[in-house]
């Protein structure tokens, strides 16, 4: 897999866990159980890490997406979009292949095969 | 949740009842390698990766000895736990600053709400609780009384 690839996957996981730790139902449910959830400043520095070494088109584009779906990046494991659940033409799987990074037409959401 | 049904969530295969390290990133390393071992994971530095993160936030060792490491990434497809056990004690950074022996390592999808897991850690800390069940827990050795711990048939 490519490197850009990588680094788009480690931050949506990491996005996926601030907003976690930002949600407001979520960090509440969490500290009822008896986390402590302090080190936000330390995500957001590894967050930027990361976002740091990817280019910035590319960053740029994965930001505009992960304001409208929860996750802006997504696996490829069958034939379909996991994003929106439309099938992918074979035009795509030619190209998936040749390790570009793709887009769903159907949502725009970018995909890879895991 | 239903009680009862705790159980269902643990397999066989998932549960590690000699865990060798003695470090907090090792032991992380140690039960996510099994996950790719046994093809539960797409990808062992993402999740690697999360979790070291995740420890970052705050320390999932909740103290009495046992740790719930968890957290979403897109390397995994479907909510899965794994039971490890380490009769020595690791320093986990627990908020007790005790050694953890019990972990319940925790994996949700990305694409789904966080509520995916949430329930199931609420449960089984819902267990730890309880003093007898940790008692009998310290000394779980195998699958079969691992469920029965879980599930409360005593
Ligand atoms: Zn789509």
């Amino acid at each position: 897999m490519r490197e850009e690839f990588r680094l788009l996957i480690g931050l949506q996981d990491i996005d996926v866990m601030i907003k976690e730790a930002k949600d407001k139902s979520t960090s509440k449910e969490l500290q009822e159980m008896g986390f402590q959830l302090t080190g936000l400043e330390e995500l957001q520095k590894a967050r930027k890490k990361i976002a740091d070494k990817i280019p910035p088109s590319l960053l740029n584009r994965y930001e505009k997406l992960a304001d409208h779906f929860t996750v802006a990046i997504l696996p490829v494991p069958g034939n379909m979009c996991l994003g929106c659940f439309v099938k992918l033409p074979t035009s795509f799987f030619s190209s998936a292949y040749s390790h570009e990074l793709l887009t769903c037409e159907n949502c725009g959401r970018l995909l890879y095969i895991p | 949740m239903e009680s009862g049904k705790l159980a269902s969530f643990f397999e066989e295969d998932l549960c590690l009842f000699s865990l060798r390290s003695r470090k907090k990133n090792s032991v992380l390393q140690e039960m996510v390698r099994h996950l790719n071992k046994t093809g539960r994971i797409s990808d062992e530095q993402f999740i690697m990766e999360m979790l070291k993160n995740r420890e970052s936030l705050g320390s999932t060792g909740l103290g009495m000895g046992v740790a719930f490491p968890h957290g979403r990434s897109l390397a995994i497809q479907k909510l899965t736990v794994l039971f490890g056990y380490s009769s020595s004690g690791i320093d986990f950074g627990a908020l007790d600053g005790k050694p953890v022996n019990i972990f319940f390592l925790i994996l949700a999808p990305s694409d789904k709400g966080a509520e995916t897991y949430l329930a199931l850690l609420s449960e089984l800390i819902g267990v730890i609780q309880k003093p007898d069940k940790l008692n009998k827990l310290m000394k779980v050795r195998d699958f079969k009384s691992l469920t029965e711990i879980l599930d409360g048939k005593e």
